[in-house]
Protein backbone atom coordinates (compact mmCIF):
# COMPACT_ATOMS: atom_id res chain seq x y z
CA UNK A 1 0.00 0.00 0.00
CA UNK A 2 1.26 3.65 -1.00
CA UNK A 3 0.64 6.78 0.22
CA UNK A 4 1.54 10.40 -1.18
CA UNK A 5 1.27 13.76 0.38
CA UNK A 6 1.33 16.54 -1.79
CA UNK A 7 2.03 19.95 -0.86
CA UNK A 8 0.69 22.60 -3.18
CA UNK A 9 3.17 25.50 -3.15
CA UNK A 10 3.17 29.54 -4.65
CA UNK A 11 6.09 31.22 -3.59
CA UNK A 12 6.34 29.58 0.03
CA UNK A 13 10.35 29.17 0.19
CA UNK A 14 10.21 30.38 4.16
CA UNK A 15 8.30 27.50 5.25
CA UNK A 16 8.01 24.91 2.94
CA UNK A 17 10.84 22.95 3.71
CA UNK A 18 9.37 22.86 7.67
CA UNK A 19 6.58 21.36 6.24
CA UNK A 20 7.64 18.95 3.97
CA UNK A 21 10.42 17.46 7.68
CA UNK A 22 7.15 17.26 9.58
CA UNK A 23 5.86 14.90 6.98
CA UNK A 24 8.49 12.79 6.66
CA UNK A 25 9.02 12.49 10.47
CA UNK A 26 5.48 12.08 11.34
CA UNK A 27 4.45 9.66 8.04
CA UNK A 28 7.95 8.12 7.26
CA UNK A 29 6.29 5.87 4.52
CA UNK A 30 4.55 8.13 2.67
CA UNK A 31 6.32 9.39 -0.38
CA UNK A 32 6.04 13.92 -0.44
CA UNK A 33 5.36 15.64 -3.64
CA UNK A 34 5.33 19.56 -3.90
CA UNK A 35 3.35 21.33 -6.55
CA UNK A 36 5.05 24.31 -6.84
CA UNK A 37 2.87 26.39 -8.79
CA UNK A 38 5.24 28.63 -10.80
CA UNK A 39 6.56 30.03 -7.77
CA UNK A 40 9.23 33.09 -8.37
CA UNK A 41 11.22 32.22 -5.07
CA UNK A 42 13.22 29.25 -4.48
CA UNK A 43 10.28 27.32 -3.07
CA UNK A 44 11.26 24.34 -6.01
CA UNK A 45 14.60 24.29 -4.74
CA UNK A 46 14.36 24.37 -0.78
CA UNK A 47 11.38 21.36 -1.39
CA UNK A 48 14.60 19.20 -3.39
CA UNK A 49 16.49 19.89 -0.79
CA UNK A 50 14.19 18.67 2.00
CA UNK A 51 14.16 15.50 -0.20
CA UNK A 52 10.45 16.48 -1.76
CA UNK A 53 9.54 15.22 -5.17
CA UNK A 54 8.90 18.51 -7.21
CA UNK A 55 6.48 19.21 -9.80
CA UNK A 56 6.87 22.28 -11.28
CA UNK A 57 4.22 23.94 -13.18
CA UNK A 58 5.52 26.46 -15.63
CA UNK A 59 3.59 29.12 -14.89
CA UNK A 60 1.26 29.90 -11.97
CA UNK A 61 -2.08 28.47 -12.81
CA UNK A 62 -3.78 28.67 -9.03
CA UNK A 63 -4.70 26.62 -6.44
CA UNK A 64 -6.95 24.09 -8.18
CA UNK A 65 -5.05 23.38 -11.14
CA UNK A 66 -1.92 22.75 -8.51
CA UNK A 67 -4.32 20.46 -6.49
CA UNK A 68 -5.30 18.31 -9.45
CA UNK A 69 -1.62 17.93 -10.77
CA UNK A 70 -0.88 16.52 -7.25
CA UNK A 71 -4.47 14.33 -7.86
CA UNK A 72 -3.18 13.63 -11.29
CA UNK A 73 0.15 12.54 -10.45
CA UNK A 74 -1.27 10.04 -7.45
CA UNK A 75 -3.39 8.61 -9.98
CA UNK A 76 -0.41 7.85 -12.72
CA UNK A 77 2.16 6.52 -10.52
CA UNK A 78 -0.65 4.62 -8.78
CA UNK A 79 -0.70 5.32 -5.24
CA UNK A 80 -3.56 3.89 -3.48
CA UNK A 81 -3.79 6.80 -0.74
CA UNK A 82 -2.93 10.55 -0.81
CA UNK A 83 -3.37 13.30 0.94
CA UNK A 84 -2.74 17.00 0.87
CA UNK A 85 -2.12 19.72 3.04
CA UNK A 86 -0.87 23.70 2.65
CA UNK A 87 2.90 24.95 2.37
CA UNK A 88 2.31 27.99 4.59
CA UNK A 89 2.80 25.98 7.91
CA UNK A 90 -0.70 26.30 9.03
CA UNK A 91 -1.86 22.60 9.32
CA UNK A 92 0.29 20.24 11.85
CA UNK A 93 1.83 17.62 9.11
CA UNK A 94 0.86 15.30 12.37
CA UNK A 95 -3.23 15.59 11.64
CA UNK A 96 -2.67 14.15 8.14
CA UNK A 97 -2.29 10.99 9.55
CA UNK A 98 -5.92 11.22 11.24
CA UNK A 99 -7.07 11.55 7.71
CA UNK A 100 -5.50 9.31 6.13
CA UNK A 101 -6.63 6.53 8.49
CA UNK A 102 -10.05 6.87 7.47
CA UNK A 103 -9.44 6.22 4.32
CA UNK A 104 -7.30 3.58 4.82
CA UNK A 105 -9.83 2.05 7.15
CA UNK A 106 -12.40 2.61 4.04
CA UNK A 107 -14.62 4.81 6.10
CA UNK A 108 -14.99 7.52 3.85
CA UNK A 109 -13.94 8.10 0.28
CA UNK A 110 -12.44 11.88 0.87
CA UNK A 111 -11.87 13.44 4.12
CA UNK A 112 -11.42 16.93 4.68
CA UNK A 113 -9.35 18.84 7.75
CA UNK A 114 -11.59 20.62 9.74
CA UNK A 115 -10.69 23.56 11.54
CA UNK A 116 -14.47 24.31 12.85
CA UNK A 117 -15.32 20.92 13.97
CA UNK A 118 -15.24 19.78 18.03
CA UNK A 119 -12.72 22.27 18.81
CA UNK A 120 -12.80 21.87 22.22
CA UNK A 121 -11.29 18.16 21.35
CA UNK A 122 -9.49 19.68 18.92
CA UNK A 123 -7.83 22.30 21.07
CA UNK A 124 -7.48 24.83 18.08
CA UNK A 125 -7.73 27.96 20.37
CA UNK A 126 -4.29 29.00 18.65
CA UNK A 127 -5.99 29.60 15.64
CA UNK A 128 -8.23 32.79 15.31
CA UNK A 129 -9.83 33.73 12.07
CA UNK A 130 -10.49 36.95 10.55
CA UNK A 131 -14.30 38.16 10.51
CA UNK A 132 -13.93 38.08 6.72
CA UNK A 133 -13.18 34.66 6.90
CA UNK A 134 -15.63 33.91 9.89
CA UNK A 135 -18.51 35.61 7.16
CA UNK A 136 -16.66 33.67 4.27
CA UNK A 137 -17.09 30.95 6.34
CA UNK A 138 -20.57 30.75 7.59
CA UNK A 139 -21.74 31.47 4.30
CA UNK A 140 -20.23 28.66 2.64
CA UNK A 141 -21.12 26.49 5.28
CA UNK A 142 -24.96 27.19 5.04
CA UNK A 143 -25.23 26.78 0.83
CA UNK A 144 -22.96 24.13 0.97
CA UNK A 145 -25.41 22.04 3.31
CA UNK A 146 -28.20 23.04 1.68
CA UNK A 147 -26.75 21.86 -1.85
CA UNK A 148 -25.26 18.98 -0.68
CA UNK A 149 -27.63 17.90 2.14
CA UNK A 150 -24.53 17.25 4.26
CA UNK A 151 -23.08 19.19 6.93
CA UNK A 152 -19.94 20.68 6.42
CA UNK A 153 -17.95 22.83 8.81
CA UNK A 154 -14.66 23.70 7.22
CA UNK A 155 -15.42 24.18 3.69
CA UNK A 156 -12.46 25.97 2.25
CA UNK A 157 -10.20 23.51 4.16
CA UNK A 158 -6.69 22.63 2.36
CA UNK A 159 -5.73 19.69 4.32
CA UNK A 160 -7.67 16.08 3.15
CA UNK A 161 -6.91 12.38 2.18
CA UNK A 162 -8.43 10.63 -0.43
CA UNK A 163 -8.31 7.44 -1.88
CA UNK A 164 -8.47 6.01 -5.59
CA UNK A 165 -11.97 6.98 -6.56
CA UNK A 166 -11.58 10.94 -6.05
CA UNK A 167 -8.02 10.91 -8.10
CA UNK A 168 -9.59 9.59 -10.77
CA UNK A 169 -12.46 11.82 -10.07
CA UNK A 170 -10.48 14.91 -9.62
CA UNK A 171 -7.42 14.51 -11.65
CA UNK A 172 -10.81 14.90 -14.57
CA UNK A 173 -13.18 17.51 -13.01
CA UNK A 174 -11.69 20.24 -10.44
CA UNK A 175 -11.71 24.12 -10.54
CA UNK A 176 -8.75 25.99 -11.66
CA UNK A 177 -10.20 28.61 -9.48
CA UNK A 178 -12.30 27.60 -7.27
CA UNK A 179 -11.00 24.66 -6.00
CA UNK A 180 -12.18 23.57 -2.22
CA UNK A 181 -16.02 23.98 -2.55
CA UNK A 182 -17.11 22.70 -5.85
CA UNK A 183 -15.00 19.83 -5.53
CA UNK A 184 -16.93 19.23 -2.19
CA UNK A 185 -20.21 19.89 -3.80
CA UNK A 186 -18.80 17.66 -6.83
CA UNK A 187 -17.20 14.87 -4.91
CA UNK A 188 -21.16 14.53 -2.81
CA UNK A 189 -23.29 14.27 -5.84
CA UNK A 190 -21.06 11.85 -7.86
CA UNK A 191 -22.33 9.53 -3.93
CA UNK A 192 -18.28 9.27 -2.83
CA UNK A 193 -18.63 9.72 0.80
CA UNK A 194 -17.19 12.89 2.18
CA UNK A 195 -16.21 13.16 6.22
CA UNK A 196 -14.85 15.86 8.49
CA UNK A 197 -12.36 14.88 11.25
CA UNK A 198 -11.19 17.96 12.93
CA UNK A 199 -7.70 19.22 12.96
CA UNK A 200 -6.13 21.84 14.61
CA UNK A 201 -4.76 25.35 12.69
CA UNK A 202 -1.44 27.33 13.67
CA UNK A 203 -0.49 30.56 12.80
CA UNK A 204 1.28 31.21 9.91
CA UNK A 205 4.92 30.87 9.80
CA UNK A 206 5.94 32.54 6.96
CA UNK A 207 4.24 34.43 3.44
CA UNK A 208 0.83 36.75 3.89
CA UNK A 209 -2.65 35.34 4.25
CA UNK A 210 -4.34 36.72 0.47
CA UNK A 211 -7.22 37.87 1.81
CA UNK A 212 -8.63 41.24 2.09
CA UNK A 213 -12.63 42.23 2.82
CA UNK A 214 -13.18 43.20 -0.75
CA UNK A 215 -11.19 39.97 -2.10
CA UNK A 216 -13.12 37.91 0.85
CA UNK A 217 -16.44 39.51 -0.85
CA UNK A 218 -15.88 38.85 -4.15
CA UNK A 219 -14.89 35.23 -3.60
CA UNK A 220 -17.83 34.61 -1.48
CA UNK A 221 -19.76 36.10 -4.54
CA UNK A 222 -17.87 34.42 -6.88
CA UNK A 223 -18.61 30.91 -4.83
CA UNK A 224 -21.80 31.51 -4.85
CA UNK A 225 -22.10 31.26 -8.42
CA UNK A 226 -20.13 28.50 -8.84
CA UNK A 227 -22.28 26.34 -5.87
CA UNK A 228 -25.47 27.52 -8.20
CA UNK A 229 -24.18 26.44 -11.11
CA UNK A 230 -22.56 23.34 -9.89
CA UNK A 231 -26.42 21.94 -8.61
CA UNK A 232 -27.27 22.07 -12.39
CA UNK A 233 -24.19 19.69 -13.03
CA UNK A 234 -25.50 15.72 -13.88
CA UNK A 235 -25.48 14.07 -10.59
CA UNK A 236 -24.86 10.58 -10.24
CA UNK A 237 -27.18 7.97 -8.50
CA UNK A 238 -24.43 5.03 -8.36
CA UNK A 239 -21.45 5.28 -6.32
CA UNK A 240 -18.60 5.44 -8.17
CA UNK A 241 -16.23 1.90 -8.76
CA UNK A 242 -13.26 2.20 -7.11
CA UNK A 243 -10.87 2.89 -9.65
CA UNK A 244 -8.12 -1.13 -10.34
CA UNK A 245 -4.41 0.34 -9.72
CA UNK A 246 -4.21 -0.93 -13.75
CA UNK A 247 -6.15 1.13 -15.21
CA UNK A 248 -5.02 4.54 -14.94
CA UNK A 249 -2.30 4.47 -17.59
CA UNK A 250 -4.21 3.10 -19.89
CA UNK A 251 -7.36 5.72 -19.86
CA UNK A 252 -4.55 8.58 -20.37
CA UNK B 1 -33.50 68.37 -39.51
CA UNK B 2 -36.27 67.98 -42.35
CA UNK B 3 -34.64 65.31 -44.07
CA UNK B 4 -33.50 63.52 -40.64
CA UNK B 5 -37.24 63.30 -40.20
CA UNK B 6 -38.52 61.71 -43.19
CA UNK B 7 -35.94 59.27 -43.04
CA UNK B 8 -36.71 58.05 -39.63
CA UNK B 9 -40.52 57.82 -40.43
CA UNK B 10 -40.26 56.78 -43.86
CA UNK B 11 -39.99 52.91 -43.61
CA UNK B 12 -38.27 52.21 -46.78
CA UNK B 13 -34.29 52.45 -47.02
CA UNK B 14 -32.78 55.24 -48.54
CA UNK B 15 -29.49 54.85 -49.50
CA UNK B 16 -27.43 56.99 -51.68
CA UNK B 17 -25.52 55.55 -54.51
CA UNK B 18 -22.59 57.14 -52.62
CA UNK B 19 -22.90 55.58 -49.57
CA UNK B 20 -23.60 52.20 -51.01
CA UNK B 21 -20.53 52.63 -52.57
CA UNK B 22 -18.37 53.55 -49.77
CA UNK B 23 -20.40 50.08 -47.97
CA UNK B 24 -19.24 48.04 -50.42
CA UNK B 25 -16.12 49.28 -50.71
CA UNK B 26 -15.49 48.64 -46.36
CA UNK B 27 -17.28 45.24 -47.09
CA UNK B 28 -14.15 44.18 -49.86
CA UNK B 29 -11.69 45.70 -47.53
CA UNK B 30 -12.32 43.46 -44.58
CA UNK B 31 -12.89 40.31 -46.51
CA UNK B 32 -9.36 41.25 -48.55
CA UNK B 33 -7.97 42.12 -44.60
CA UNK B 34 -9.10 38.22 -43.41
CA UNK B 35 -7.64 36.64 -46.67
CA UNK B 36 -4.47 38.24 -45.78
CA UNK B 37 -4.26 36.98 -42.15
CA UNK B 38 -4.83 33.79 -43.04
CA UNK B 39 -2.35 34.18 -45.86
CA UNK B 40 0.34 35.40 -43.09
CA UNK B 41 -0.69 32.81 -40.58
CA UNK B 42 -1.58 35.62 -38.13
CA UNK B 43 -5.56 34.28 -38.32
CA UNK B 44 -6.83 30.68 -38.66
CA UNK B 45 -9.30 29.25 -41.15
CA UNK B 46 -11.35 27.63 -38.54
CA UNK B 47 -11.96 31.20 -37.08
CA UNK B 48 -12.30 33.47 -40.36
CA UNK B 49 -15.46 31.46 -41.32
CA UNK B 50 -17.57 33.81 -39.17
CA UNK B 51 -16.00 36.76 -40.15
CA UNK B 52 -15.99 36.16 -43.99
CA UNK B 53 -20.13 35.26 -43.33
CA UNK B 54 -20.25 39.07 -41.43
CA UNK B 55 -18.08 40.50 -44.60
CA UNK B 56 -20.54 39.05 -47.28
CA UNK B 57 -23.65 40.10 -45.09
CA UNK B 58 -21.86 43.71 -45.41
CA UNK B 59 -21.78 43.52 -48.96
CA UNK B 60 -25.18 42.20 -49.67
CA UNK B 61 -26.80 45.57 -47.41
CA UNK B 62 -24.85 47.33 -49.32
CA UNK B 63 -25.72 46.04 -52.84
CA UNK B 64 -29.36 45.38 -52.20
CA UNK B 65 -30.32 48.08 -50.04
CA UNK B 66 -34.30 47.05 -49.99
CA UNK B 67 -32.84 43.29 -48.13
CA UNK B 68 -32.84 45.68 -45.31
CA UNK B 69 -36.27 46.69 -45.44
CA UNK B 70 -37.18 43.31 -45.81
CA UNK B 71 -35.21 41.87 -42.96
CA UNK B 72 -37.13 45.03 -40.57
CA UNK B 73 -40.47 43.95 -41.80
CA UNK B 74 -39.89 40.58 -41.23
CA UNK B 75 -38.75 41.28 -38.02
CA UNK B 76 -41.69 43.44 -37.21
CA UNK B 77 -39.99 46.41 -36.68
CA UNK B 78 -40.71 49.73 -38.26
CA UNK B 79 -37.78 51.85 -38.20
CA UNK B 80 -34.81 49.56 -40.27
CA UNK B 81 -32.45 51.31 -38.32
CA UNK B 82 -32.94 49.95 -35.74
CA UNK B 83 -33.25 46.65 -37.13
CA UNK B 84 -29.81 46.75 -37.92
CA UNK B 85 -28.38 47.99 -34.81
CA UNK B 86 -30.02 44.64 -33.08
CA UNK B 87 -28.99 42.36 -35.77
CA UNK B 88 -25.25 43.50 -35.11
CA UNK B 89 -25.66 43.78 -31.68
CA UNK B 90 -26.94 40.26 -31.24
CA UNK B 91 -24.22 38.91 -33.40
CA UNK B 92 -21.86 40.56 -31.74
CA UNK B 93 -22.97 39.44 -28.43
CA UNK B 94 -22.83 36.10 -29.67
CA UNK B 95 -19.61 36.26 -31.35
CA UNK B 96 -18.10 37.68 -27.64
CA UNK B 97 -19.54 34.52 -25.97
CA UNK B 98 -18.61 32.07 -28.33
CA UNK B 99 -14.86 33.69 -27.98
CA UNK B 100 -15.16 33.14 -24.21
CA UNK B 101 -16.12 29.39 -24.78
CA UNK B 102 -13.16 29.03 -26.72
CA UNK B 103 -10.85 30.74 -24.43
CA UNK B 104 -11.98 28.67 -21.64
CA UNK B 105 -11.48 25.54 -23.92
CA UNK B 106 -7.75 26.52 -24.29
CA UNK B 107 -7.32 27.65 -21.13
CA UNK B 108 -8.35 24.13 -19.42
CA UNK B 109 -5.73 22.76 -22.34
CA UNK B 110 -3.08 25.27 -21.43
CA UNK B 111 -3.29 24.05 -17.29
CA UNK B 112 -3.30 20.33 -18.28
CA UNK B 113 -0.35 20.83 -20.91
CA UNK B 114 1.29 22.48 -17.87
CA UNK B 115 0.53 20.26 -16.09
CA UNK B 116 1.36 17.22 -17.91
CA UNK B 117 5.40 18.89 -17.86
CA UNK B 118 5.33 19.12 -14.63
CA UNK B 119 4.57 15.75 -14.13
CA UNK B 120 6.80 14.22 -16.23
CA UNK B 121 9.47 16.20 -14.47
CA UNK B 122 8.51 14.91 -11.20
CA UNK B 123 8.85 11.55 -12.59
CA UNK B 124 12.29 11.80 -14.22
CA UNK B 125 13.00 13.49 -10.34
CA UNK B 126 11.55 10.35 -8.54
CA UNK B 127 13.22 7.74 -11.34
CA UNK B 128 16.63 9.25 -10.57
CA UNK B 129 16.25 9.49 -6.95
CA UNK B 130 15.82 5.76 -7.03
CA UNK B 131 18.21 4.61 -9.11
CA UNK B 132 20.95 6.75 -7.02
CA UNK B 133 19.09 4.69 -3.97
CA UNK B 134 19.83 1.79 -5.73
CA UNK B 135 23.47 2.29 -6.84
CA UNK B 136 23.99 2.95 -2.83
CA UNK B 137 22.37 -0.64 -2.02
CA UNK B 138 25.00 -2.38 -5.22
CA UNK B 139 27.64 -0.09 -3.30
CA UNK B 140 26.82 -1.42 -0.15
CA UNK B 141 27.03 -4.86 -1.17
CA UNK B 142 30.21 -4.94 -3.47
Amino acid sequence: MRTLVFIPAWNEAASVAAVIAGVRERLPEADVLVVDDGSTDATAARAREAGATVASLPFNQGLGAALQTGYLYALRERYDFCAHLDADGQHPPGDVAGLLEEVYADRADLVIGSRYRDRGAAESDDYRPTLSRRIGTSVFRFFLTLATRQRFTDTTSGMRAANRRVMALFSQHYSPDFAEIESLQLAVRQGLRVEEVPVRMLERTGGASFLTPLRSAFFIFKGMIVLLVGQFRPRRREPVEPVPLGKARAGQ
Amino acid sequence: MSALLAATQDPKVHLTSQTRVIAALIAVAFMVLILELIRRDRLQERYSVVWFVAGLGMLAGAAFPGLLGTVADLMGVRDTNVALFSIILLLLLGLALNFSVIMSRQAAQITRLAQERALEKAREQAASAEEALEADDEGFEG
